[in-house]
């Protein structure tokens, strides 16, 4: 009996115990890689992806030569463009950016059950794997391999952790956090890595003198919860790597459903801007249709020249798909609440409350 | 412009055009209606861009001229005008319209008739005649079919076929068709293929004149767009570029049931599951039973909502082939049955996954399809 334990040990696996394991993959600034594949001459210099300056196009996506002179998405292109003299600014190919997505998801599909966040991003399950550290490793040189784009990964225990290591050695980066080393790994990092943590929370954590995660980790739970209240124990809790959301395969349903459109300049035309609720009804009525859900709540965002920003919604009784009603909601808020002539810089429709019907209309195919 | 009219006349007149009036353009020349002396009696006009409804009334014309002015302020100071003879006299200079009627004087202010779109004219010698009850019959039985959001702007139009002497006209919305075809007066060299706007037909067969015998269709060179020229009234409807889908193959060739049904009981069948259908996305479910020698075959409609309740009714049918439940939106249902005038109507089915088809028995120029609702996903 003693021999056969010693032989066991001896067969003892170095691995850690992966009880549960979770990769996060992100890939590299992908929209830029996916531009640099069909136009190699581009690679190497600073380059983004993004709307035209002269048309309030905002960037989607950085080179990392970009990024060194400050430039970051989201940034307006013609701020950008003064920060970066030679920047050269390209229009992201949706075509071939969900053609690589596409691409990179089913390679990581074939790793075990994946949850899509976005055209660059996935979780996926490796807990059914006996050594998940060797099969992250390999994903991560298979995803560059196979669709010649760069991605970082991150394995850990939890989604939490997963996420924070692969931005933790971006770009290429390969982070693994064993088991029992997430709040070791978290402790020296911002507050502001948390999954939930925002610039508000994190603003009122500085306030009590917690600035990483290790001081949110050994923070008095009282200090804590005269501010956070019900939400301190979640908070310390997360800032020690604990985050019990599962992988989820199929992506859990859209809370809501909406489309903006920014002018190019600011607008007071009722007509231009019924013609655009009308594109964002169809549109949105469209993506309801096919995710099979309905709408009872439709709201309409308006945003002045002056930057002021509110949303205006109904509640319908009969929920609907019909872009139609959708328009005819979204054109009779709008109505309520423009005093005519004031100049509109966005203005957005969107959907919420929404619902899975039980039966859906089928279409002809044509 | 110095002329005197009815009020009665003047009053219909604008409510015929009104429709037509843009209700909320830039351009302030198309919120208003055109007022003209044309050949001793008035023209009055109202375009949107989409469409121009134009018609005549008789006036007597003492100046010859013409205006516009803004139609809701014209519109209802005219339905408040009692029932007597109204003037109407234009200040050239300052673009204003005195309006006189018993003891009602008013001015409004109007801008230049030259600002106004123009308007194509009818071709008097190449026209296609059609009679105007079988055409007015034909927009209420396809046109309620097309779409209404234009997600697929092709499909908010009637396409319509001009063919030797018939016309066919078919409507999808993606979810139902329908489809009709009619024999004409005219007969067509080549045949001529359009679409119309579902909305110009449907404003067209608010108009229509039913004393009139006949419409008579032209369509100016070049311009993409088609007249109904219907003596005192003529409507211009812009044509949907591009080509309409070929709707003829998803019309069922054969089917596993068929279930003769009465019309006027179907549609109240319908009509009373809408009320709990209508929180259950309009869902009905139609049960189709064949008969044998002791019982007679049946159909039922049935609607069930998870917060208001359920209804079952059943209905006499006489059925060939097997049963079948299939779901409809019964919405779908009841706008095709209002339209149906035949005292029976045949539902034919193949599986609860394939399009339904409704005829009318006994005419055969008609048939409606509708695609099923699928439960679970």
């Amino acid at each position: 009996m003693d021999k056969n334990r010693d032989a066991d040990g001896g067969d003892q696996t170095p691995f850690s115990d992966w009880s549960r394991a979770v990769l996060h993959v992100d890939m590299d600034a992908f929209y830029v890689n996916v531009h640099i594949m069909d136009h190699p001459e581009d690679a190497g210099r600073p380059l983004v992806v993004g709307g035209k300056p002269n048309e309030r196009g905002v960037v989607a996506s950085a080179s990392y030569e970009a990024r060194q002179v400050g430039i970051r998405s989201a940034m307006p292109t013609s701020s950008a463009a003064r920060l970066c003299p030679n920047l050269k600014i390209v229009p992201a190919n949706w075509e071939r950016i969900q053609e690589c997505s596409h691409q990179v998801m089913e390679i990581l599909a074939e790793y075990g059950p994946l949850e899509q966040i976005s055209v660059d991003e996935a979780y996926i399950d490796l807990s059914e794997w006996p050594d998940p550290e060797t099969a992250a490793v390999r994903i991560w040189a298979e995803v560059r391999e196979r669709s010649q784009l760069p991605c970082s990964v991150g394995l850990a225990s939890s989604k939490l952790v997963a996420k924070v290591a692969s931005d933790h050695d971006k770009p290429e980066g390969c982070t693994l956090i064993p088991p029992g080393g997430e709040a070791e790994f978290l402790a020296p990092l911002p507050t502001r890595v948390i999954w939930g943590i925002g610039p508000r929370t994190a603003e009122q954590l500085a306030g009590l003198d917690i600035n990483t995660c290790g001081q949110l980790a050994a923070a008095k739970i009282e200090s804590l919860r005269a501010v956070f209240g019900s939400q301190a124990e979640s908070l310390k809790r997360r800032a020690r790597g604990v985050d019990s959301r599962e992988v989820q395969t199929v992506r859990g349903m859209a809370r809501s459903i909406s489309q903006e459109w920014t002018f190019q300049h600011d607008v007071a035309d009722p007509e231009l801007l019924i013609a655009r609720m009308e594109k964002m009804s169809n549109r949105v009525a469209r993506s309801l249709r096919k995710r099979n859900l309905i709408a009872y709540t439709i709201r309409v965002k308006f945003r002045w020249d002056d930057f002021t920003t509110f949303t205006r919604q109904r509640t319908v009784e009969v929920g609907t798909d019909d872009a139609n009603v959708i328009f005819q909601h979204a054109t009779a808020i709008w109505e309520e609440n423009w005093p005519q002539g004031k100049r509109m810089r966005l203005i957005g429709v969107g959907v919420s409350k929404l619902e899975k019907p039980a039966s859906r209309q089928l279409e002809f195919d044509f | 412009m110095k002329v005197s009219c009815l009020q009665e006349n003047l009053a219909k007149g604008l409510s015929i055009v009104s429709r037509a009036v843009s209700t909320r353009s830039t351009l302030p020349v198309l919120g208003n209606v055109l007022i003209a002396t044309d050949n001793g009696r008035l023209k009055l006009s109202a375009t949107n861009l989409e469409i121009v409804i134009t018609c005549w009334i008789g006036a007597k014309v003492e100046e010859e001229g013409a205006i516009t002015i803004p139609a809701r302020t014209f519109g209802d100071l005219v339905g408040a005008l009692p029932q007597e003879q109204v003037n109407l006299a234009l200040n050239e200079r300052t673009q204003t319209v005195h309006i006189s009627c018993a003891r009602t004087e008013a001015n409004i202010k109007g801008i230049d008739a030259q600002e106004f779109p123009l308007v194509p004219e009818p071709d008097q010698d190449n026209r296609i005649r059609v009679e105007t009850d079988v055409f007015k019959h034909m927009i209420t039985q396809v046109a309620f079919a097309a779409a209404v959001d234009d997600t697929r702007p092709m499909l908010t139009g009637v396409s319509t076929l001009f063919e030797e002497g018939q016309v066919l006209m078919a409507a999808t919305d993606g979810f139902r068709l329908s489809v009709r075809s009619a024999q004409i007066p005219s007969h067509v060299g080549e045949p001529i293929r359009l679409t119309i706007p579902a909305r110009a037909l449907a404003e067209l067969a608010r108009v229509i004149n039913e004393n009139q015998e006949a419409i008579y269709i032209t369509l100016p060179e070049g311009r993409n767009q088609i007249i109904f020229d219907m003596d005192n009234i003529v409507l211009v409807s812009q044509l949907i570029d591009g080509n309409f889908p070929d709707y003829s193959p998803i019309i069922p060739k054969r089917h596993n049931t068929r279930a003769v049904i009465s019309t006027a009981e179907f549609y109240k069948a319908c009509k009373t599951a809408e009320i709990f259908a209508r929180e259950s996305s309009h869902t009905a479910r139609v049960r189709i039973e064949p008969g044998d020698e002791i019982n007679p075959g049946y159909a039922v409609v049935a609607a069930t909502s998870s917060e208001t309740g359920d209804n079952v009714a059943q209905i006499d049918a006489n059925v060939e082939g097997d049963a079948i439940e299939i779901a409809f939106n019964v919405k779908y249902m009841t706008d095709v049955l209002n339209v149906i005038d035949t005292p029976q109507i045949a539902l034919e089915t193949t599986s609860s996954m394939e399009p339904g088809v409704l005829k009318p028995v006994g005419d055969t120029d008609f048939v409606h399809v509708i695609m099923p609702m699928h439960f679970g996903r």
